[in-house]
């Protein structure tokens, strides 16, 4: 099937298997199923967010997408062009088109090299512009993050950045090569909240002022609910639920969704806020990987239907899917 | 008499920049079986207060002013030994990151019960054990992992553990910094419903620190703001949350992102924090604040009650 | 978990972070009363080993190897022409002292920098590159590091006659890279797996650019460290082959000094001659020892972050 143009990523049954090192005389153990037949799409200069909690998978994907790890099986494709196992001169020209923000900005940057260096690596490598033109563009790059004046910042070495500083030198190094698409994996989880917000401004205006498409792992429903126009829950591998941002958060349908809106603290707000109910207080026995990933703690599901065949993501609503018998 | 009160609280640590204040003049009070919670960014001071409450600062700190009144006694005038008597079995303290506190090579039913038997020369071994069992029992940790070791425990079970340590000695107060930082959403609410029971059931007092305001929106009675080592807001949560007085505290609240009500723009908080060898000579939050008043800059700010129980410390609040 | 980080009140930007990181190591160093001590000694042998070419140039009977006093057949004590005394064949023993001094470093400096260069490439790939190549060097380096080396010397100097200094220096080199190869290897794998590195991937940077430009800088330091510790095996070993009598006979080290002294009968009956050189050789491995420890004590706070004060 070949995807239409202005759809930027397209992922096609994408599964991504750890297999068990098992030894001649111990026992084996299980293969991880990190990944479990992920489709999805996303169009130019949306902002998409994919949101699970630890062992979700959410990382795992965007490694893959980002060519760090290769996939077991299933297809990927980037503007058009298939992606899924590039190696040599058109993996170096994949790497102009696709970029990441990395979590820890403590350990994303070089600590022997200056701000400069980091920033204009990506161009020494793929040898774009002379040298005065290298600085010019590391100038802009930094400026176009709020890292003013440029100047100050570019002789300096990040042990001498904040957290959030540093995170704005990894933007500004992803966004140098003008890519087409950008992972951020949980760029702020490591920041705190005031710092955390004016990242989360830096990424809205980089798809506005360069046209680029993000997607966004995160933890926090909230932050996706804020910066991403459609939100993808993820559990275990499998995709629950899809759709417009505000349709995922304000009518979900998924139990799973359910329960982690069900979680997030509410600032407080007296218990008139109603709770969906749809996790178990404790974990029931069965699922195993045969049916449903969510059926050991989900409250409304059933023994049967739920336990022994997994669903499959079915339209609910205008964009918005959930993988649920009910 | 209220449980806890603390006045003027300054501890300063040395460092090879300096010396620096790291919590300046903070005072508060805690009654019995209430919670109150400290909200702030990294750098504020509030794991400092935590660490200079049990007694437990880093030999490069000191307290430099204040006193601790803890059911009427203050625990700066105790000598290190009374201290240790007092920790645990009145005060106990849930550090950030603990899970990774505990010993890996030590079963975790051990090590509870090693809180016990250090804290109390008359218990025995066996009687120790079984008030293991009781404590797993209220912390919902299934009584046969008792005897596992703790890289077979869930991030929420270590948690779990840690709890059932803290409760070991049935302290009065307990102290919780970060408690659920490093769990998963889904796994945090469950620990902080059972920290509510368990706070009802025994009559704790609980002091909650966390950066995240939605938690100790959730948890406390009470809460207080700190910046730059300072307590910049304090009064009771709804006070607190719902009428937000001092700059910073509306800033910080303003750059939370929210799951329901209006999608408003973020609104971060420029600049950084100050320099705290060197703090400013007047309001802390100045050159970040949206609207400085003229003495602002220059001389410090003061508390100003918003009602009775409700005080900000900031000149331009009146 | 975020640090409170002390905003540095000079922003200037850092046009030489090399100056401002060794000014800095300096400071630390400065503390350390081994590191100190270690390096005055240094100090002092590396002026011994300036003036070893004075005294050949004041007079040619100062000449260690062949400078013969007319007046002098033997052995002779302290005197005021020559502050050390005289070996056998009347050759003053204080330009033989500094003689040696020179070739300890010599010796000592080059085996060590060829075994670090060696043993970090090595290192370096292995850990890289993993699998295969890493198991095949690792192996070898297993080999190598279980043969004794002086045995294998003394070996070649049966089978070849006498060694060659130069070559004596090459020997010991081979057979110490296995050693910093382990360690370096070591810091590759963990280094691979930061963030940095992959970051770097992803921008498209070639193999050879990752190993130059991000895992070499951050290995270094430990290599420097680890020479330190090289230069006083190397010289022991040298001075070992010498005293043995499989040393260079053309040059004069303080090993070759020992052996005189001990070929020809003069152990207990010349204790100016025996004295020096094996003090010398005990000062200057413990110098280069501290050294090492005080360097230790200086990389290793910077690998750590700025003081926490949450």
């Amino acid at each position: 099937m070949n995807p239409k143009n202005d759809q930027i990523v397209h992922i096609e049954d994408v599964c991504k298997i750890y297999k068990a090192k098992g030894s001649f005389f111990g026992t084996r153990k299980k293969d991880v199923v990190a990944l479990d037949r992920v489709s999805l799409t996303i169009p130019r200069g949306e902002i998409f967010g994919l949101v699970g909690e630890s062992g979700s998978g959410k990382t795992t994907l965007g490694r893959l997408l980002i060519g760090l790890e290769e996939t077991s099986s299933g297809k990927m494709f980037l503007d058009g062009e298939e992606v899924t196992h590039l190696k040599g001169k058109e993996l170096k020209r994949f790497r102009r088109k696709v970029q990441m923000i990395f979590q820890d900005p403590y350990q994303s940057l070089n600590p022997q090299r200056s701000v400069f260096d980091t920033v204009s690596e990506p161009l020494k490598i793929h040898k774009i512009g002379l040298g005065s033109d290298k600085y010019e563009k590391a100038r802009q790059a930094l400026q176009a993050v709020g890292l003013a004046p440029p100047e100050d910042f570019l002789h300096r070495y990040p042990h001498r950045l904040s957290g959030g500083q540093r995170q704005r030198v990894a933007i500004a190094r992803a966004m140098i090569l003008n890519p087409k698409f950008v992972i951020a994996d949980e760029p702020t989880s490591m920041l705190d909240a005031s710092i955390s917000a004016q990242i989360f401004n830096i990424l809205l205006k980089m798809r506005t002022d360069f046209d680029v498409t993000l997607l966004f792992i995160t933890h926090s429903l909230a932050a996706a609910r804020y910066l991403c126009d459609r939100i993808a829950v993820i559990y275990r591998g499998n995709l629950m639920e899809i759709g417009p941002g505000e349709e995922v958060i304000g009518n979900p349908i998924h139990p799973y969704t359910k329960a982690l809106l069900d979680a997030i603290p509410k600032f407080g707000q007296k218990e008139t806020v109603r709770r969906h109910g749809t996790l178990l207080v404790r974990e029931r026995k069965g699922g195993n990987g045969v049916g449903c990933a969510f059926f050991s703690r989900c409250s409304v599901a059933e023994e049967g239907q739920c336990s022994m065949v997994k669903p499959v993501l079915s339209e609910r609503g205008p964009g918005h899917r959930a993988a649920c018998f009910f | 008499m209220p449980l806890l009160s603390v006045e003027n609280l300054t501890v300063g640590y040395n460092t090879k920049h300096g010396s620096l204040k790291a919590v300046d003049r903070v005072s508060f009070t805690l009654k019995e079986g209430e919670s109150l919670g400290f909200v702030g960014e990294s750098g504020c001071g509030k794991t400092t207060m935590g660490m200079a409450l049990m007694g437990l600062l880093p030999p490069n700190g000191s307290v430099r002013e204040g006193e601790i009144l803890f059911e009427g006694t203050d625990l700066l005038k105790l000598s290190s030994e009374q201290m240790r008597q007092v920790r645990w079995s009145e005060i106990a303290m849930i550090f950030q990151a603990a899970m990774n506190a505990l010993n890996p090579v030590q079963r975790v039913g051990a090590q509870v019960a090693e809180a016990m038997l250090v804290h109390d020369d008359l218990l025995k071994e066996e009687a120790a054990l079984a008030k293991v069992e009781e404590l797993f029992d209220l912390v919902g940790i299934p009584r046969d992992r008792m005897l596992d070791y703790p890289h077979q425990y869930s991030g929420g079970m270590k948690q779990r553990a840690i709890i059932a340590m803290a409760l070991a000695c049935n302290p009065k107060l307990i102290i919780a910094d970060e408690p659920t930082t490093a769990l998963d959403v889904i796994v945090q609410d469950q620990i902080l419903e059972e920290m509510k029971q368990l706070q009802k059931e025994f009559n704790l007092s609980i002091i909650f620190i966390s950066h995240d305001i939605s938690i100790v929106a959730d948890m406390c009675h009470d809460i207080g703001v700190m910046y730059a080592g300072q307590l910049v807001e304090y009064g009771p949560r709804e006070a607190v949350f719902e009428s937000p007085v001092h700059p910073y505290t509306k800033a910080l609240l303003a750059s939370f992102p929210t799951l329901t009500g209006e999608k408003t723009d973020l609104a971060p908080i420029p600049g950084e924090t100050p320099n705290l060898v060197r703090p400013p000579a007047g309001c802390r939050f100045c050159d970040r604040c949206t609207k400085p008043g003229s003495t602002c800059k220059t001389e410090p700010p003061q508390w100003v009650a918003i009602s009775e129980e409700h005080k900000a410390l900031c000149c331009r609040c009146k | 978990m975020t640090n409170a980080e002390q905003k540095k009140q000079v922003e200037a930007p850092v046009r030489f972070p090399w100056l401002e990181s060794f000014l800095e190591g300096w400071s630390i160093f400065k503390q350390n009363l081994l590191g100190k001590i270690g390096l005055s000694l240094l100090v002092m042998f590396a002026l011994m080993a300036l003036f070893s070419y004075l005294p050949p140039l004041i007079n040619p009977m100062y000449n260690p190897m062949t400078g013969v006093d007319p007046n002098i057949l033997g052995c002779t004590g302290p005197s005021l022409k020559h502050w050390l005394g005289t070996d056998f064949m009347g050759r003053d023993i204080l330009s033989q002292l500094l003689a040696g001094a020179r070739v300890a470093f010599m010796v000592g400096v080059s085996a060590a920098v060829m075994s670090i260069a060696l043993g970090t490439a090595i290192g370096m790939t292995a850990g890289y590159l993993g699998k295969f190549t890493d198991t095949v060097l690792m192996r070898l380096a297993d080999m190598i590091m279980v043969m004794p080396t002086l045995l294998v010397v003394l070996l070649l100097a049966a089978v070849f006659g006498q060694l060659n200094i130069w070559t004596i220096v090459l020997i010991i080199a081979l057979f110490r890279w296995p050693g910093v190869s382990r360690i370096i290897r070591g810091q590759t794998l963990s280094l691979k797996q930061r963030p940095f590195v992959e970051a770097a991937k992803v921008a498209g940077a070639s193999h050879m650019r990752i190993i130059f430009r991000h895992i070499m800088p951050n290995v270094l330091p430990l290599a420097f460290l680890f020479m330190t510790f090289r230069v006083t095996s190397a010289i022991i070993t040298e001075a070992a082959l010498a005293f043995l009598g499989f040393g260079d006979p053309g040059t004069v080290s303080w090993g070759m000094m020992l052996q005189w002294v001990w070929k020809t009968g003069n152990m207990f009956q010349a204790p100016y001659w025996l004295l020096p050189p094996g003090i010398c050789i005990s000062l200057i491995t413990l110098s280069f020892y501290m050294l090492g420890r005080a360097m230790d004590e200086v990389l290793d706070p910077r690998l750590r972050k700025e003081d926490q004060t949450d």
